[in-house]
This record gives structure tokens, C-alpha cells and sequence, in this order.
């Protein structure tokens, strides 16, 4: 960090060391993540990288067609299209498209590798049997190391998404020739190279540890979901868990109780020390219920979203299971 | 037909609502639900799936519930 505050574009010592350090950084990335370096770009912002993805490759689009559980960043986009077609999921969020689907060069198809609120994996190379023409923009914004499908034109990347800072999103590129850089410029670059230099540091290093905790924690945070969701099933009456657990990402539950607001289950849980997330209309800014959980179908109000990071023990989860049984049961006296 | 009228209500408030009223309702009988919370016709539809319980969206803001599940 301390070698590297210079401006990396100008010609000094300092300026070579910082040059020295980004593309060590981005060397790094690069490799964990499975691409060329020179396919990666870096935006300073990490919920501009879905707009990249979209927009760098929107050249010559005659239809945009994305899902009704994309991001908003995605559902902003669309809204600067001529007719946009958004295609609905089924009960485990999974993308339905109609047969045969509108599939030319010209189409532009934005793909999630899975969801950030219910953790459901698109089954990416099967959903690419019937797209063979069609431009891929993939977001895995929530889930860098998921593999990458057969085929593709763009991928966006959330460095917070393996516990790195805020404020560093990655375009990975697969034909740099079809990019056009879609904000206003004068050079040759592909994005605005505004990122801050120490964050991008801290990303690669984020990344470097994370996919070591990742290897080493997957599959026993895979089992203590599955232990999640059949506790609170068996011993919570009314209580519908969204996706399909065996095609989800593993750290990532979502789960709603009939007739309790979600607001205050997150209440009595902060309470008992445990901080969770809702998608819950009462929860949210807007007063509006997750459009994730609409289109699945799934109940949004009494909604919780559970995150289990690396290192979550048997007993703390336990914990949180009681805790959330005696929430809701107290709650649903009221 | 007897209504339930959960207009400027935030939700789950409509869902309790026409559930305790569903409860008193004999097996294939009807009632309105009244309710313009966003996340009505949503939650009222996954709420008729978990209780085994029919709806019939007739406008934005009203909905048709039959009375199908015994428990």
C-alpha cells in the first residue's frame, strides 16, 4: 500500500512502482478468476460494472432480453432499450425462455450466474443449448468463482462479492474488438480508468484468500444450510424457503414466515446479536416487496436472507434457529 | 358477498386479515379481499399456495378468495 500512491500514468520512480503493482494486481485477478489480463477492465465502481457489461457490447442490439430477478442495474439498463423483453423464472428462480427464443447476433442477453438474494445457479450451459447466436453478457457480481460456461461476450465482477472493498468492479472481455468503451471519450480506453489503485490491491489480495477459504469452507457451509433450512422447516409451521438447495449458492438462504413482518424479525434477531437481511416490503427503502421474490413467487413479507461467511460454526447457527423460532412465535402472537 | 377491506394497510396486515376471515368460512365459499399494498397480489397468491386456498385476481386492488383447504 505504501508503494502504491502514485499515479501509475506519469513518469516518475514512484509512477513505475504503482504501474508495477496494478499489473501484478492484475495478474492476479486475472488468474483466480480465469481470464487474460488484458481481458480484464477495472471500473471504480463496482454497480457500474453491470452497465459495462451491458452497454460495451450493446453495439448493433435490436433486443435486450434479460430476467424478472436481474439486478436493478440490469432493469436500468433495459429501461434504455427499445423494447426490452423480460423473460419470466420458474418456482426455483430459474430462467424460463420461450421455445424457440429470440436468438440472433443481434440479440443481447444478460445472464445472472446466480442470485444475489435466494442463491439460486443458473444452469448456465444448458440455458446456452438454445442461445448459440445470441451476445452473453453474464453477471456474477455474486459469485466470482462459479464456472464460467462455454460461451460468452462479457462477464461483470463484484470484488465485494469475496470480501473485498466496495468500489472495484471487473469486466472480464472475450473479444476486446467488439467492445466500444459507451460513455463519451477521446482515447483508447476501454473504460474509465478512474479506480483507486490501493483498493484494487486490496481486491486481488481479498481474492487470493477468499478462494482459499472457499475451497476449504464450501462444502461445510453447504451443510450447514441444508441444517438451516430443515430446522427452521421442521419447527417453524408456514415458513417458505426460496430456490432449489441443491442448485444454490451455499452461503446464501432466503426465507419467509406467513403472517409475521420481516422488519421485525430482523429487529428481535439484532437483538439476540445476529444480523440478517430481508427483502421484505417493510424492510426496504421503497416500501416495495423484492421483485426476486415476486417472480419466483415466493412469500415477501416475513422474509429473512441469510448470509454464512466463512468461519460460522455449528453452534452459532443453532443459535440463530432458536432465535428466529422464538421470534417468530412471539411475533405472531401479537 | 361479504369483503374485507384492507385498503391503505402495509403489508402482511391483508394477509392476517383475510386468513382469520378464510377461517370462518365454510368449504367452497367466496370472500373479497380490498387491498392496494404492493406486495398483496404477490404474497396473497404464494399465501394460497401454502394453505391450499384459491384466488382470483378481479382488479388491482380486489381479489376473490374461495375457501378450499379444511385445516
Amino acid at each position: 500500500m505504501d508503494q502504491g500512491w502514485a499515479d501509475p500514468r506519469k513518469l516518475s520512480q514512484a509512477s513505475a512502482k504503482a504501474r508495477n503493482l496494478r499489473a501484478r494486481a492484475l495478474e492476479s485477478l486475472a488468474e483466480n478468476l480465469g481470464h487474460h489480463p488484458d481481458r480484464l477492465a477495472i471500473v471504480g465502481e463496482s454497480a457500474l460494472a453491470n452497465y459495462f457489461a451491458l452497454a460495451g457490447i450493446a453495439r448493433g442490439t435490436s433486443t435486450f432480453i434479460h430476467s424478472a430477478i436481474d439486478r436493478k442495474e440490469v432493469f436500468a439498463f433495459a429501461s434504455t432499450c427499445k423494447a426490452p423483453v423480460e423473460q419470466p423464472v420458474d418456482r426455483l428462480g430459474h430462467i424460463q425462455f420461450p421455445t424457440p427464443p429470440i436468438d440472433t447476433p443481434e440479440t443481447l442477453v444478460a445472464l445472472q450466474g446466480a442470485n444475489i438474494e435466494t442463491g439460486t445457479i443458473q444452469p448456465l450451459e444448458k440455458i446456452l443449448t438454445v442461445l448459440t447466436r445470441a451476445k452473453i453478457a453474464l453477471d456474477f457480481t455474486s459469485s466470482p468463482t462459479l464456472p464460467l460456461p462455454s460461451r460468452w461476450s462479457t462477464v461483470a465482477y463484484n470484488a465485494h462479492s469475496w470480501q473485498g472493498p466496495e468500489g472495484i468492479g471487473l469486466i472480464a472481455i472475450a473479444q476486446p474488438q467488439l467492445w466500444t468503451n459507451p460513455l463519451p471519450h477521446l482515447g483508447p480506453e476501454r473504460v474509465p480508468e478512474s479506480f483507486s489503485l490501493p483498493l484494487l490491491l486490496a481486491a486481488a489480495v481479498a481474492l487470493e484468500h477468499w478462494i482459499v477459504e472457499e475451497k476449504q469452507e464450501h462444502e461445510r457451509i453447504r451443510q450447514l444450510s441444508k441444517l438451516l433450512r430443515q430446522s427452521l422447516s421442521t419447527r417453524i409451521k408456514d415458513c417458505d424457503i426460496a430456490g432449489d438447495p441443491d442448485s444454490s449458492l451455499p452461503h446464501i438462504s432466503s426465507i419467509s414466515f406467513l403472517y409475521v413482518h420481516g422488519e421485525e424479525i430482523l429487529r428481535q434477531l439484532e437483538l439476540q446479536g445476529f444480523s440478517v437481511d430481508s427483502g421484505s416490503a417493510c424492510s426496504a427503502d421503497n416500501l416495495q416487496p423484492s421483485h426476486v421474490l415476486a417472480a419466483m413467487g415466493v412469500l415477501t413479507h416475513g422474509n429473512i436472507r441469510v448470509t454464512l461467511h466463512h468461519g460460522v460454526q455449528e453452534k452459532d447457527l443453532l443459535g440463530l434457529v432458536e432465535a428466529i423460532t422464538t421470534a417468530v412465535s412471539t411475533l405472531r402472537l401479537q | 358477498m361479504k369483503e374485507v377491506n384492507c385498503i391503505g394497510k402495509r403489508c402482511p396486515q391483508p394477509i392476517i386479515d383475510i386468513a382469520k376471515e378464510v377461517a370462518q368460512l365454510e368449504m367452497g365459499e367466496d370472500i373479497v379481499l380490498l387491498a392496494d399494498d404492493p406486495a398483496t397480489l404477490p404474497d396473497l397468491r404464494a399465501w394460497a399456495r401454502m394453505t391450499g386456498n384459491a384466488v382470483t385476481v378481479e382488479s388491482a386492488t380486489r381479489f376473490l378468495v374461495t375457501r378450499q383447504n379444511q385445516s
